[in-house]
């Protein structure tokens, strides 16, 4: 016997993109509330900036100078910036179930769902 | 070919309207995809140096190579509009499937978010260079996702073949760049000596880092599987026009790197907004210029192009499937589009194209793109057990079984790590988004759905069931 | 005023444009068409026509 779905009336329909989009929406803008999204880079002037202090040799001070800048202090923020990779293992752990559990969630929901699927298509198995 | 199926009986049916031919998905892959190198790839260089760049460019070309492999194989067999959507379905299981299609639906609203918001950037950029500053980027901004939004809701030919040009200009633009270079056309001479005395500021953990951003110079080339029901022989068109996607963003990328890492010091490429155009600012040459600002905003518009076209196919599947409210599964009568799915992610589209800043965009786009490649080891792996070679006719069989899957599953991982490092706290949400919907769909929305009516495809009983 | 202020407004009232002429086809093609109609493209239609995987 074939599983008969029930009909989903407009307001039940519209009740359930809604809670779907909630959660999207949440899902972005909940960390960026929070201020717990995205590393910035930090930069580490250095004092008396100048073009050779910088690193920066003959050539590369003609392109700075195509794209507008002209003045060492003003590419010291842009050189010196650096990113911290420095991480908590803690974190990486906490990710790494999360993100395994997930796909194992997933997988054997799906194959519980899947077995109904093949049933209902090609008869019980023998 | 008859449009309208009616056999006696049986009501009359709307299908999508199969066009198509391998050029289209030619376009449509490159399209989403090209964009990528004209904005996001060059934080890579940020991440990890000029070398981690280069690195990240090919390693993660070799990622892209395994899923177009994989998904090649599948969806030549699997042709359905939804793609990955489709293959999930008749492959893992249903939950599995809605949220392959949540993947698709975010990864390709994400990507059409952040390419408005570049659209917008760009525009004040060259206001600022004529001396208008503090442009109004927001009608800018919604006036390219309104306008794709209606020539998309218009009819899918006319939306690919504008594709088509628009993406092989940005792509020649591209070409025209490097060889005027090469042959001198700029004042400022190329510089790599940064490869040499500054070869990795972050050491081996930059090139890892760097691997997020690396994903961006492909991102969405699986999107031609989405077309799968608009392409009028789809299991040689699709393969075909995704391979031929995939070398010519390889050959594409390899090209910006070299272009871009030579023109620009590497400091201020890690952080640029537009990098092919800063390029063009240095060679010094107005012909140039005009030429990478017309190719970038080409870019974006095609890749905004195809992932409105993408997106709302996999919602429209899911609508169809009873995923989502069937409201959406409709097919417009005269156009042949799946128009209300098309009307309906456009403000969910100015939502984050509005609202959120370009790097996080980004990174839930890639997030959404990277679940969506693991997805794909474990897929192919069921795929053959399910039905091995000799069960059902493939149209395109690929090598090295299991070796590009294992591959991707390293890859995968790696770049899970480079996530982490960067926006460790995004992934965790997103994770829990996932979940949370996926607990949602399965003791909630999946009584909505009917159990045979799911696995469509003429094939015999899987192995094992 | 000037031209990118000018622009400024184009914008605004092509993206308008683009987004009422959407929602006015949609909702005359909803009122005119029977939705069971709208809504019956089906998955695989296709496959059983066109493509066979048999060996």
């Amino acid at each position: 016997m074939a599983y008969k779905p029930p009909k989903q009336g407009l307001a039940g329909q519209i009740f359930d993109v809604l809670t779907l989009l909630v959660l999207t929406v949440g899902a972005l803008y909940i960390p960026l509330y929070l201020g717990l999204a995205g590393a910035a880079k930090v930069p580490n002037p250095i004092a008396n900036p100048t073009w050779e202090a910088l690193g920066q040799n003959a050539t590369e001070q003609q392109q700075w100078a195509a794209l507008g800048i002209t003045d060492p202090a003003a590419a010291n923020d842009i050189i010196t910036a650096r990113f911290d990779y420095s991480f908590s293992w803690v974190a990486l752990i906490v990710m790494a179930v999360l993100v395994i559990g997930y796909f194992v969630m997933v997988v054997r929901l799906s194959d519980k769902e899947y077995r109904e699927v093949i049933e209902e298509r090609f008869g019980k198995k023998p | 070919m008859a449009n309208v199926t009616s056999t006696a009986g049986e009501p009359e049916r709307l299908q999508l309207l199969r066009v198509l031919g391998p050029a289209h998905i030619w376009a449509l892959g490159v399209g989403i995809v090209l964009v990528g190198e004209y904005m996001g790839w060059n934080f890579s260089v940020g991440k990890g140096g000029m070398i981690a760049g280069l690195v990240a460019c090919w390693v993660a070309g070799l990622l892209y190579t395994c899923v177009a492999m994989i998904d090649s194989e599948v969806t030549s067999t699997v042709a359905a509009a939804g793609g990955q959507y489709a293959q999930a379905k008749h492959i893992v299981g249903p939950l599995m499937a809605f949220n392959v299609g949540l993947f698709l639906v975010m990864a390709y609203t994400m990507l059409e978010a952040a390419n408005a918001i570049t659209v917008g950037f760009l525009l004040d950029t060259v206001a600022g260079m004529q001396g208008h500053s503090g442009l109004n980027q927001q009608p800018f901004i919604i006036l390219a996702i309104m306008f794709l939004a209606w020539l998309n809701y218009r009819g899918v030919l006319a939306t690919l073949t504008f594709n088509l040009v628009i993406t092989a200009v940005a792509f020649l633009a591209i070409i025209t760049l490097f060889v005027s270079v090469q042959f001198g056309a700029s004042n400022v001479p190329l510089d790599f000596s940064a490869v040499t005395t500054d070869p990795l500021p972050y050491g081996w953990v930059g090139i890892v880092a760097a691997l997020h951003f690396g994903l961006w110079y492909y991102l969405g080339i699986e999107g031609t599987c989405q077309a799968a029901e608009e392409v009028r022989s789809p299991a040689r068109s699709l393969p075909y026009g995704t391979m031929a996607g995939i070398m010519t963003l390889l050959i594409a990328a390899t090209m910006t790197w070299y272009v871009c890492s030579g023109l620009v010091p590497w400091e201020y490429l890690g952080q640029a907004g537009t990098p092919l155009f800063d390029a063009a600012r240095v060679t010094g040459s107005t012909g140039l210029m005009i030429l990478l600002f017309v190719g970038t905003t080409f870019a974006t518009l095609a890749s905004a192009n195809g992932c409105i076209n993408d997106a709302s196919r996999a919602w429209f599947s899911m609508g169809r499937d009873r995923y989502l409210p069937s409201w959406f599964g409709a097919v417009h009568p005269v156009y042949r589009t799946p128009y209300r799915a098309i009307v309906f992610l456009v403000p969910i589209a100015l939502i984050f194209a509005l609202g959120a800043p370009l790097d996080q965009v980004v990174t839930f786009s890639i997030l959404s793109g990277l679940l969506g490649y693991t997805f794909m080891t474990f897929n192919m792996v069921m795929f053959r057990n399910k039905w091995p070679l000799d069960t059902i006719k493939r149209g395109y069989v690929h090598p090295f079984h299991p070796l590009p899957t294992i591959v991707l599953l390293i890859l995968c991982s790696t770049a899970y790590f480079a996530v982490f490092l960067g926006y460790g706290t995004q992934l965790s949400a997103m994770m829990c988004f996932y979940i949370v919907a996926s607990l949602w769909f399965h003791f909630r929305r999946y009584q909505f759905v009917r159990r045979g009516d799911q696995f469509t495809m003429p094939w015999p009983k899987p192995v094992g069931y | 005023m000037d031209t990118w202020n000018i622009l400024e407004y184009v914008a605004w009232a092509l993206s308008a444009m683009f987004g009422v002429l959407m929602l006015i086809d949609l909702i005359r093609i909803d009122t005119t068409y029977d939705n069971e109609l709208l809504i019956s493209s089906r998955e695989g239609e296709i496959e059983a026509t066109a493509e066979r995987h048999e060996i």
